[in-house]
C-alpha cells in the first residue's frame, strides 16, 4: 500500500509546471528596479551623512556669499531682539481737555474766520432751477422759428 | 546599484518555484504575473527583508502565500467560487508530447483545482517543492500535524480522482 502511495506520489512530482513566460523577467525586474532606486534615493536622503554632503554641495559654489547672508541675517536678529522694548506696556488715562486749552482753541477758530471771511456759494454749487419746460411749449417754439 | 543584481539573481533562482506555486493555486495568468511582480517590489523595497533568512525559497514561497490569500480576501466569495472552474480554462502545467502523459495532466489540473486552497498549497509544497511537514508547516504558519493531515486529505482525494486513469496507464505500462 505504501509502495503504491509512493509511486502515485512519484508520478505526480514528475509532472512539470508551465515555464514562467520569458518576456516576464524584464518587465518584472524593470519595475521592481524603479523602485528599487526610488527606495534607495529615499534613504539616501533621510541619512545624516547624505543631507551634509547635499547641503554642502548646494553651498559650495559660493562658501563666502554663503557666509556672509549668514552673518547678515545674525546681525539683524541681534539688532531687533537688542532693540525690542521689554517694558511692560500700561493703558494711558485719557484725560479731558482743560478749560484754557478750550478758550485757546475757541480764538483760533474765531481768528481763522475773520481771515477767511463770510463762507460764499460758488456758482457750481448753486443748484440749477431750471426745470424741463413742458414738451407741447417747445414744440410751439420750434414750429414758430 | 547594488540592489538590482540580487534582484536579478533571486529572480532567476526562484521565479520558476514561485510561478508554479502562484499558477496552481490562482489558475489566473494575469493574476500570477501581478503576484509575482508584487512579490520582487516588495524585496526591491525592503532589501534587509532576506538578511536574517536562513532559506530564501520557503521565505519566498511564504511572501507567495501572503499574497494569494490577500488576492483571495480582495476577490471575496465570487472570485472564489469562479476559481473553482477555472481549471478548465488553464493548466499549470507544461504540455506533453505524448498523449497519455497529456491526458493525465489534465486531469491532474482538474482534480488539484477541486482541492481546497490550503489543501493544494500543501500538496503543492510537499510533492513539488520536496518540503518536509516541518517546512511546510513553518512556511504556511500552521501546527506541523495540520500541514500533514491536510497532505493525506488532498493525497487521498487526488488518488481517488485519478484512480481509473492511474491504473489504466500502469496496465498500459
Amino acid at each position: 500500500m505504501n509502495e503504491e502511495i509512493e509511486q502515485f506520489e512519484g508520478r505526480l512530482s514528475r509532472q512539470p509546471f508551465r515555464p514562467v513566460p520569458a518576456e516576464w523577467r524584464e518587465e518584472i525586474l524593470a519595475v521592481a528596479g524603479r523602485e528599487s532606486r526610488v527606495e534607495g534615493r529615499a534613504q539616501k536622503w533621510i541619512q545624516p551623512s547624505s543631507l551634509v554632503s547635499r547641503l554642502s554641495s548646494v553651498l559650495w559654489p559660493h562658501p563666502v556669499a554663503w557666509a556672509g547672508l549668514a552673518a547678515v541675517w545674525i546681525f539683524i536678529i541681534a539688532v531687533d531682539f537688542s532693540t525690542r522694548d521689554h517694558a511692560p506696556v500700561v493703558a494711558k488715562e485719557f484725560l479731558p481737555p482743560s478749560p484754557q486749552v478750550i478758550v485757546e482753541l475757541r480764538q483760533q477758530q474765531r481768528l481763522l474766520a475773520e481771515l477767511i471771511g463770510p463762507r460764499e456759494v460758488r456758482e457750481a454749487d448753486r443748484s440749477k432751477s431750471l426745470m424741463p419746460r413742458p414738451r407741447s411749449e417747445r414744440n410751439f417754439e420750434m414750429s414758430m422759428t | 546599484m547594488r540592489r538590482e543584481p540580487e534582484l536579478r539573481r533571486l529572480y532567476d533562482e526562484h521565479a520558476q518555484a514561485l510561478y508554479a506555486f502562484l499558477i496552481n493555486c490562482t489558475r489566473d495568468e494575469s493574476d500570477t504575473r501581478d503576484l509575482l511582480q508584487e512579490i520582487f517590489v516588495k524585496l526591491a523595497r525592503d532589501p534587509e527583508l532576506l538578511n536574517a533568512i536562513r532559506n530564501e525559497r520557503s521565505f519566498l514561497i511564504r511572501l507567495a502565500h501572503n499574497a494569494v490569500i490577500d488576492l483571495i480576501r480582495r476577490r471575496g466569495t465570487r472570485e472564489r467560487t469562479r476559481e473553482n472552474f477555472a481549471a478548465e480554462a488553464i493548466s499549470p502545467f507544461a504540455p506533453a508530447h505524448d498523449p497519455d502523459e497529456q491526458t493525465f495532466r489534465a486531469e491532474l489540473s482538474r482534480a488539484l483545482a477541486g482541492l481546497p486552497p490550503d489543501q493544494r498549497a500543501v500538496v503543492h509544497l510537499k510533492l513539488w517543492e520536496g518540503l518536509t511537514f516541518e517546512q511546510i508547516a513553518d512556511v504556511l504558519d500552521i501546527p506541523p500535524n495540520t500541514a500533514a493531515s491536510r497532505y493525506r486529505y488532498g493525497l487521498d482525494k487526488l488518488r481517488e480522482y485519478l484512480r481509473p486513469l492511474y491504473e489504466e496507464m500502469k496496465r498500459a505500462e
